[in-house]
């Protein structure tokens, strides 16, 4: 499975309170789809033009099937799934950073988008270059440097199977039937 | 193996696991709150599965956003209550029987040694203090759980932090951790498990020992975790009726890095500066700096012990005329025994407000939320930018006593002042 995309560079720390704040984890109606993507998406990073982990002109200029390159710890924090879905809603298709915390590395995964953790890849990317990430070969490679970087994933099995399904409820309802 | 180590394997039925290894473990229990119970439900739901795996096996409470502050946050409680009732939930804590979700699994006895805990709240580690594997997963996950039973987990590592000597008040707990924090960052432990030794933790009361646990996840870690003893046996036994097996770390147990600290290392109060939980300075280095807002509660200090050295302070004495000084007991059965002790009306008189049981001005949900540029400081877990109201204000975390401290005079204080032999 192959994931090709432009380079968003975030710094390190980024926090699940700045990725998605208090204030919305009750807004946004659940049990209508529609409504709660859009919800979600509009109301991540709300305070972003504050931040000097988060590029200023991201949340105007971010497209679908953009990648995140961040440098360590992406995603410190709280449980709210919120955290990870904005940027999901918001077009990124993966995260790819230094280190990434437990509990956001699994949310995103959850959402069928992988969070590829792999120290010192910070360094090999900045906003606007190429990336292909190969998961089932373990590998990323810069379109700009031409330069490719092998991860091990410490990840079940049938992880990629969930991506491709969509998602871990979509794998799930997959395995009923 | 660990202790950690230990549980994983048992309750994933294999005789032997190691650091990093993945397992699929049995849950115990789950927990939801209010602020993603809903969500969790919708997606239990999506799932098209009719009943829960074990009705007996899941907690919920109302706690963030209690009592409801607006009709979102209503008409997910109602959904909550709805799935409660239909599903046959016994353990259902609404405003005003129970309090913020990780005090409440402990005071009342749910959580038990050696189990495993998950919660859609990062802050279910709190409850690793019984010497159970606790943490947080997502909405998505706890669905999952909801039907299963059943969790997969990455074995963590064990970090070992052996505190040794004796913690003299007002330095407290909350003291000792910002301390520990100091050292590991905010990403020190990623992946791993911050497992508590050494005789400071031995001799600590388990309110303390909820502070170390409740906050090993400001360094990163997948759960925090001390052995049970014998505090932690008699504390339980006037708890529950369920009988439970004391699990210990092996001899030969390999630890992926052990921290030693000295009780006496830690030369005055601590205080985490923004925006980071291990910007942590002595209390002198940022004495005097004016304040807007002084909150003494959350999951982190809103107990007994934390209102009643608060209490000492405050006691006879007026806080700051500018300063909005907010105190709120972590649980139901933590205002029942304050007010007992006459503790609220100490604040009360002091010139505190006192909330209802809730989560607060933790975080941005209710009650207590900052204005541009206020400073906060509170007895919380977290002061990243933004955490409580405008992206502008500032959050500095410290104990219960140098909160209170502060609140008297309305800028950062060292509490030692109050606690000096006349």
């Amino acid at each position: 499975m192959e994931l090709k995309g432009r380079v968003w560079k975030f710094g390190k720390d980024v926090d699940t309170d700045e990725l998605f704040a208090g204030r919305f984890i009750m807004g946004g109606d659940e049990t209508s789809t529609s409504q709660y993507q859009e919800f979600i998406a509009r109301s991540g990073l709300s305070d972003v033009g504050h931040r000097e982990n988060v590029p200023r002109d991201f949340v105007t200029r971010v497209e679908k099937g953009d990648i995140i390159v961040a440098e360590e710890n992406f995603g410190i924090g709280s449980s709210r799934q919120q955290a990870a879905e904005t940027l999901k809603f918001k077009g990124v298709q993966a995260v790819v950073a230094d280190s990434i915390h437990r509990i956001f590395f699994r949310n995103f995964w959850n959402l069928g988008c992988p969070a590829i953790d792999l120290p010192g890849i910070s360094a090999e990317f900045e906003t606007g270059h190429g990336i292909v990430i190969n998961l089932r070969q373990g590998t990323i490679k810069n379109l700009n440097t031409g330069k490719e970087f092998e991860f091990h994933l410490i990840i079940p099995s049938w992880f990629v199977d969930m991506v491709e399904a969509g998602g871990l409820i979509p794998y799930h309802k997959s395995l009923k039937s | 193996m660990t202790l950690v180590e230990k549980i994983l394997a048992k309750k994933a039925g294999k005789k032997v696991v190691r650091p990093d290894e993945l397992v699929e473990v049995s849950v115990d229990l789950a927990m939801i709150h209010d602020a993603l119970g809903a969500h969790t439900i919708a997606k239990f739901r999506e799932l098209g599965v009719e009943k829960v795996w074990d009705p007996a096996r899941i907690i919920v409470v109302l706690d963030h956003y209690v009592p409801n502050k607006d009709i979102d946050t209503a008409k997910k409680c109602l959904n909550i209550k709805k799935f409660v009732i239909e599903q046959g939930i016994e353990n259902y804590y609404e405003v005003g029987k129970g309090g913020i979700a990780h005090q409440v699994l402990v005071e009342k006895g749910h959580v038990l040694p050696g189990t495993t805990l998950v919660g859609v709240d990062s802050h279910t580690t709190t409850s690793g203090v019984v010497g159970a594997f606790a943490t947080g997963i997502g909405v998505d996950e706890m669905a999952v759980v909801f039907k299963t039973g059943r969790l997969w987990e990455r074995v963590p590592g064990t970090i070992r932090i052996n505190v040794e000597g004796k913690l003299v008040p007002p330095i407290a707990s909350k003291d000792l951790m910002l301390f520990i924090l100091k050292r590991l960052g905010v990403s020190g432990a990623l992946f791993k498990s911050l497992q508590y030794t050494g005789s400071a933790i031995n001799q600590m009361s388990v309110e303390s020992r909820m502070v170390l646990t409740n906050m090993a996840i400001e360094s990163g870690a997948t759960n925090g975790i001390i052995e049970a003893d014998q505090k932690i046996v008699d504390f339980l036994r006037a708890r529950t009726t369920h009988s439970f097996e004391l699990i210990q770390s092996d001899q030969d147990a390999e630890y992926a890095e052990t921290l030693e600290f000295h009780a006496d290392d830690i030369k005055e109060p601590m205080v985490a500066v923004p925006p980071k939980p291990s910007n942590a300075v002595g209390v002198t280095e940022v004495e005097g700096t004016r304040i807007d807002q002084a909150f003494i509660g959350a999951c982190t200090n809103g107990r007994m012990e934390d209102l009643r050295i608060a209490a000492r302070i405050l006691k006879g004495r007026k806080v700051d005329k500018f300063t909005k000084v907010i105190v709120i007991p972590a649980s139901q059965e933590v205002f029942k025994s304050a007010l007992a002790e006459g503790l609220m009306a100490t604040f009360v008189e002091a010139g505190a407000v006192v909330g209802p049981p809730t989560c607060g001005p933790c975080m941005e949900a209710h009650m207590g939320i900052l204005g541009p540029g206020e400073v906060c400081i509170s007895t919380a877990n977290r002061n990243f930018q933004g955490r409580v109201g405008d992206v502008t204000a500032k959050i500095y975390l410290a104990s219960p006593a140098t909160v209170a401290a502060s609140a008297l005079k309305g800028k950062i204080s060292d509490p030692r002042e109050f606690f000096r032999e006349t």
